[in-house]
C-alpha cells in the first residue's frame, strides 16, 4: 500500500512536579472495542461487504477497494490504473460525464479516490440521507461506464498536469520515480503509478475498455462502510443496486517475480536544486510477510518524530541532513522500504551516505533498545487509536487489513499484534532488510557549474 | 494520486467552521457540554469530556503571532513556536522529544497571523505528563542559543527545500506579500531566508517575553478526560505564569486592491505556471458568513465547482482549481489558486478571470443554491467528529470572542440563505476581475509576454531569499 485505557483516578497531585514522570510504558494491549458492531456478506457475485455501525455523526464513509494498480500494467499503457480512476467519475450509459459529482454534491456528500501500486479506492463520504442514491451511482459506474473520447482527451491534460505538478516541477517526486524505476528490473512495481509521460498520451479507448473488463468485476471488489447505518441495511442496499451486477473471471494474477537484486544500482539526476536529496530503498518483503509489524516498528524507530535514531543522528547531531523520513511500502509482492534525505545546501552528499550506512549497520549489529521500541509501539498505538476516532479512519483501516491482510478482524488484533514483538524480532528485521547489495541508492543534485568561457579549456571546443 | 487536490479546507478559513443542522439529521450541530474558566492570572482553561477514544486532545493559543514580529523582521514568532518543545523546563530538546513521542503523544505549535497556536494528542493514562510538557513549552521553553542556531538555519533550508520541489505550496506567501504589502497578513508567516538570517536569539527571547502570559492565552482539551482532576492539575501547572509584558496590538485592516498588477515569480525549466488571483475579502464577523460560504462553494469550493469545471473538468487544463476566503480579525484575502502547463499561462487565466466576471455578473440559479445548501450541511458533521476537531474549533472560538451560536446558528442560518443574501455578498466581497493581484511563478522567458496582458509586470526569482521583489 502506498502513501499512507481506562482512566486512574490520580490521588497523588503532589506527583505533578517536573521531575515526577516515569519512564515510558507500554500500552497495555487492551482489545479494541467494535468488532461486535462489523458485520460481513459476501454476495453472489462475489463482493464482498463489510459494514462497521457507527453513529457518532449523521453521515457515512463509503470505501470501494478494487485490486487493482499499477502493478497490473504493462510497457505502453503505464498509468492506465490511475487514468482509469479519473474515468470513473467521467460517464457511464446512463449518466453523462460529470453527472456523478453534481448528483453527490447536491445532496450533501463528497468524494475522492486514489491509486497506488496496488490498488484503487474510491471513496464518498455523505449525510446517511444519500445512501441510496450512492449505492445507485456507484453501481451505475461499476456496471456500466462509458468513455466519451472528448472527456478522455480532456482528461489526460488534467492527469499530465498531475504528473507536472508531483513530478515534473518537484525535485523529491522526479528522484523517487528514478529511484522505483532503477529499483525492479521484471516487476511492474518499476512504473510511476501516475504514468510515463509518453504513455499518458499514448492510451486509447480501447486500452481503457479491456482495463474495466478485466479488473473491474464485483469479485475483485471490497466495500466498507462505516458510519450511521445498520449492517442489515448497508447489505440490502448492496444487494439492490450492487448484486445484479453479474460477476467475472477474475483479473490475471501478476506472473512476474522480481529476480533476486545481486548488488547495489545507483541512479543519479542533475536538477536545479538548492537542497539535494539521497534517496535510499530496499527490497523488502510484501505487507502480509510476518516480519511486517517488525518492519514497520524498526521504521518508526529510525525515522518518526524528533526523538528517533536517524533524526537525532543526521539532523540535530551531526547536522547533515534537514529532514530525513523513510516507510515500508507494503504492497501484494515484495516492494521497498525508503529512506529519504533531504540534504542542506552544499552538502557533501557522500559523507551523509557513510554516516547513514554507519547508523544502518549499528541497528543490524546490536539492535535497538528496550526504550525505544516501547517508544514505537505507543507511537503505533496512539496512531491506530487517532485513525479509529473517524468513520473515515475506521474504512481506511477495515479495508486495509481486509485487502493487504485478507481478514479485517486483524485490524482489532493488530495493536495486541505490534506490542508482542521483540527487539531480537526488530533486529532480525533490520538485518533483513538493510542489504546493501539488495538497494537502490537515487542521489540528486544540481549539475556541475560550467566553467566561465574564458576558463573553458580547449578541448571542449566542438568543431 | 489523489483525484482531487487540496478542495477540502476551500470552503472557510484554516479551522474550517461551516456547519449542519438540517439536511441529514434536523437536530443539528451541536456543542458538547463543557467548562470554561480561567485562572486567576488570565488564563483561559476549556474542558470538553468526550469519551469514544482513550485519547486527550489540546488545543490553544497565545494572541501575537506574526502580527507582534518585530518590524522587518518576519519569522520571529515561527522560531518562537518552533523552539517552544526544543528544549523547555527540566528537559533538553532531546529529552522533550522523547518525553512526549516515548509514551505516543504529539505536540505542534506554530505561528499564524495573530497568534501561536499548540496542539497535540496524548493517551489519557499520559494526561499528568501532556499537562507537564505544556506548561513546561510554553512557561518555560529554554530558547537556548545552540538550539535556536541550529533550527534557524534548518528553516532557511526548508524554504529553499520547498522552492524545488513544491512551488504550489508556497504561491500564496508571495501572493498575500504583493497583496497586503507592510500590513502584518502580507509577511511571510515562516520568515524568509533573509528575514531568518537576520533574527537573533535576543529578538527570540524578547517576543517570549512580551507575548506569552497567561493573560494573553487559552487552552483546550477535549477527549477522555475527568473534568474535575484536570481543573485541579491545570491550576497547579499554570498557576504561576505570569501576565504577558506588551499588550497586543491592534491589527488595522488593509486596504481593497482598485486594479490588477502582476508579480513573475522566475522559475526557469518550471513547466507549469502556479498562480494565484487575489485580493482582500472579508473578517471573521462578517455578517454574511452563511450565503458567502454557499457562494464560494459554488464558485471555487468543491469539486463541481465553477472554477474547477472551467479549468479541470471542462478543459482539461488543470489538475485543479479553487478559491477560498480567509478571515482573520480584519478581512484577510479572497483567493483563486490554480497551476497549468506553461504554454497555457493565457488560456487558464483567461478562464479564470471570465469565471469571475461571469459571477459578479449573473445570478445564481435557485437549483445551485440548493445543491450548495445541502453540500455544505452534509459535509458540516464530518469536521465537528472528533476531540481533536472540537478542541480546535473551541480554541478558535475562543480566539475570535465567537458565541457557541456561531456553531449551532449555522445550520439554522444557511437554511434561510437567499438569492437575494448571494447576490448582496458576490457584490460585496468577492473582488472584480480587474482588481487583483496576480501571481506567476513558471518560467518567465517563456510567460513574460502573455503576462503583461494582465496589468503591469514585476518581476523576481523563485531563488531570492525573500518573498517579494526589491522596490
Amino acid at each position: 500500500m502506498s502513501k499512507v485505557s481506562a482512566r486512574v483516578f490520580c490521588v497523588a497531585l503532589c506527583a505533578l512536579s517536573a521531575f515526577s514522570i516515569a519512564a515510558p510504558q507500554p500500552v497495555s494491549p487492551t482489545r479494541v472495542p467494535g468488532l461486535d458492531q462489523v458485520k460481513s456478506t459476501t454476495l453472489a457475485n462475489g463482493l464482498k461487504v463489510i459494514v462497521w455501525t457507527d453513529r457518532d455523526i449523521p453521515n457515512v464513509a463509503l470505501y470501494n477497494w478494487v485490486r487493482v494498480g499499477s502493478r497490473n500494467e504493462v510497457p505502453g499503457i503505464t498509468g492506465l490504473a490511475h487514468f482509469f480512476e479519473h474515468m470513473m467519475f467521467n460517464g457511464t450509459a446512463k449518466r453523462a460525464p460529470g453527472e456523478f459529482d453534481r448528483l453527490m454534491e447536491a445532496q450533501g456528500g463528497s468524494n475522492n479516490a486514489f491509486t497506488s501500486d496496488n490498488v484503487t479506492v474510491y471513496q464518498d463520504w455523505i449525510p446517511r440521507s444519500a445512501l441510496d442514491l450512492v449505492f445507485d451511482l456507484e453501481a451505475d459506474r461499476l456496471a456500466n461506464l462509458s468513455f466519451d473520447p472528448k472527456v478522455v482527451e480532456s482528461e489526460r491534460g488534467v492527469v499530465y498536469s498531475e504528473r507536472r505538478l508531483r513530478t515534473e516541477d518537484s525535485n523529491e517526486g522526479f528522484l523517487a520515480e528514478q529511484v522505483q524505476a532503477t529499483a525492479f528490473v521484471a516487476h511492474p512495481y518499476q512504473f510511476p503509478t501516475v504514468g510515463w509521460p509518453a504513455d499518458i498520451q499514448g492510451w486509447k479507448i480501447e486500452d481503457l475498455q479491456k482495463f474495466y473488463k478485466t479488473n473491474y468485476a464485483p469479485n475483485n471488489c471490497t466495500l466498507i462502510l462505516v458510519g450511521d447505518l445498520s449492517a442489515e441495511e448497508g447489505f440490502a442496499l448492496a444487494k439492490k443496486y450492487l448484486e445484479p451486477i453479474p460477476r467475472q473471471e477474475p483479473p490475471p494474477p501478476v506472473r512476474t517475480t522480481e529476480p533476486e537484486q545481486l548488488g547495489e544500482k545507483r541512479v543519479y539526476v542533475e536538477r536545479e536544486a538548492q537542497t539535494p536529496l539521497l534517496n535510499v530503498a530496499y527490497k523488502s518483503p510484501a505487507a502480509n510477510d510476518p516480519q511486517g509489524p517488525a518492519i514497520n516498528l524498526l521504521m518508526t524507530i529510525l525515522t518518526e518524530g524528533n526523538s528517533s535514531r536517524l533524526h537525532r543522528l543526521l539532523v540535530e547531531e551531526r547536522k547533515i541532513a534537514i529532514d530525513v523520513s523513510g516507510y515500508f511500502a507494503e504492497g501484494f509482492d515484495p516492494g521497498l522500504t525508503w529512506l529519504s534525505l533531504t540534504l542542506p545546501e552544499g552538502a557533501d552528499v557522500a559523507e551523509v551516505e557513510r554516516t547513514l550506512d554507519g547508523a544502518l549497520a549499528t541497528v543490524v549489529a546490536q539492535g535497538v533498545t528496550d526504550a525505544e521500541l516501547v517508544r514505537a509501539k505507543n507511537l503505533y498505538a496512539s496512531t491506530f487509536w487517532k485513525q479509529i476516532a473517524t468513520i473515515n479512519g475506521k474504512a481506511n483501516l477495515l479495508g486495509t487489513f481486509e485487502v493487504f491482510e485478507g481478514d479485517y478482524q486483524r485490524m482489532f488484533d493488530s495493536p495486541a499484534t505490534y506490542e508482542k514483538v521483540t527487539r531480537e524480532e526488530v533486529q532480525k528485521a533490520a538485518a533483513r532488510v538493510f542489504q546493501k547489495n539488495r538497494r537502490t541508492v537515487g542521489i540528486l543534485t544540481s549539475p556541475p557549474e560550467k566553467p566561465a568561457a574564458s576558463a573553458a579549456p580547449a578541448a571542449e571546443v566542438k568543431p | 494520486m489523489k483525484r482531487l487536490l487540496c478542495l477540502a479546507g476551500a470552503l472557510v478559513a484554516c479551522l474550517s467552521l461551516s456547519v449542519s443542522a438540517l439536511g441529514a439529521d434536523a437536530a443539528g450541530v451541536k456543542v458538547p457540554a463543557h467548562q470554561r474558566f480561567a485562572l486567576p492570572n488570565g488564563l483561559t482553561i476549556i474542558l470538553v469530556p468526550q469519551r469514544d477514544v482513550p485519547l486527550i486532545a489540546f488545543s490553544g493559543f497565545v494572541r501575537g503571532g506574526t502580527l507582534a514580529d518585530p518590524a522587518g523582521k518576519p519569522g520571529v514568532a515561527s522560531l518562537v513556536a518552533g523552539l517552544l518543545d526544543r528544549g523547555a523546563g527540566a528537559r533538553d530538546a532531546y529529552q522533550f522529544a522523547d518525553a512526549v513521542e516515548g509514551v505516543g503523544g504529539s505536540f505542534a505549535a506554530a505561528a499564524g497571523a495573530e497568534s501561536i497556536s499548540v496542539s497535540g494528542q496524548f493517551l489519557a493514562r499520559d494526561r499528568q505528563l501532556m499537562i507537564e510538557l505544556l506548561a513546561d513549552a510554553l512557561i518555560r521553553p529554554r530558547l537556548d542559543a545552540t538550539e535556536f542556531d541550529a533550527y534557524r538555519d534548518r528553516e532557511i533550508e526548508f524554504i529553499k527545500s520547498a522552492k524545488d520541489s513544491d512551488p504550489s505550496q508556497i504561491v500564496g506567501i508571495y501572493g498575500r506579500a504583493a497583496l497586503f504589502g507592510s500590513h502584518p497578513y502580507g509577511r511571510p508567516q515562516g520568515g524568509s531566508e533573509t528575514s531568518l538570517a537576520a533574527i537573533t536569539l535576543q529578538d527570540v527571547q524578547a517576543f517570549h517575553a512580551a507575548n506569552f502570559g497567561a493573560d494573553n492565552a487559552a487552552l483546550v482539551f477535549a477527549g477522555d478526560l475527568d473534568a474535575k482532576w484536570m481543573k485541579t492539575a491545570l491550576t497547579q501547572a499554570f498557576a504561576k505564569w505570569g501576565r504577558a509584558a506588551a499588550p497586543v496590538r491592534d491589527l488595522q485592516p488593509a486596504p481593497r486592491i482598485t486594479e490588477r498588477r502582476v508579480l513573475i515569480v522566475d522559475s526557469p525549466g518550471s513547466v507549469q505556471t502556479y498562480f494565484w488571483l487575489g485580493n482582500v475579502g472579508v473578517d471573521r464577523r462578517y455578517s454574511g458568513r452563511p450565503a458567502l460560504d454557499l457562494v464560494n462553494t459554488l464558485y471555487g469550493g468543491r469539486f463541481t465547482s465553477i472554477l474547477n469545471t472551467e479549468l479541470r473538468i471542462k478543459s482539461g487544463l488543470s489538475y485543479g482549481a479553487s478559491s477560498r476566503f480567509t478571515r482573520g480579525s480584519v478581512p484577510g484575502e479572497f483567493a483563486i489558486r490554480s497551476f497549468t502547463q506553461t504554454d497555457n499561462t493565457g488560456k487558464a487565466l483567461d478562464l479564470a478571470l471570465e469565471t469571475l466576471e461571469n459571477l459578479k455578473r449573473g445570478a445564481l440559479e435557485p437549483a445551485m443554491l440548493e445543491s450548495s445548501r445541502a453540500y455544505v450541511l452534509g459535509q458540516y458533521p464530518l469536521q465537528l467528529e472528533t476531540a481533536a476537531h472540537w478542541a480546535a474549533t473551541l480554541a478558535d472560538l475562543e480566539f475570535y470572542k465567537l458565541g457557541k451560536d456561531y456553531i449551532e446558528g449555522y445550520g439554522p442560518a444557511l437554511a434561510k440563505v437567499d438569492l437575494a443574501e448571494t447576490a448582496a455578498v458576490t457584490a460585496d466581497a468577492f473582488p472584480r476581475p480587474t482588481a487583483l493581484v496576480i501571481v506567476l511563478i513558471g518560467d518567465a522567458a517563456k510567460i513574460r509576454e502573455t503576462a503583461k496582458k494582465y496589468g503591469p509586470v514585476t518581476e523576481m526569482k523563485l531563488s531570492d531569499p525573500v518573498f517579494a521583489p526589491a522596490k
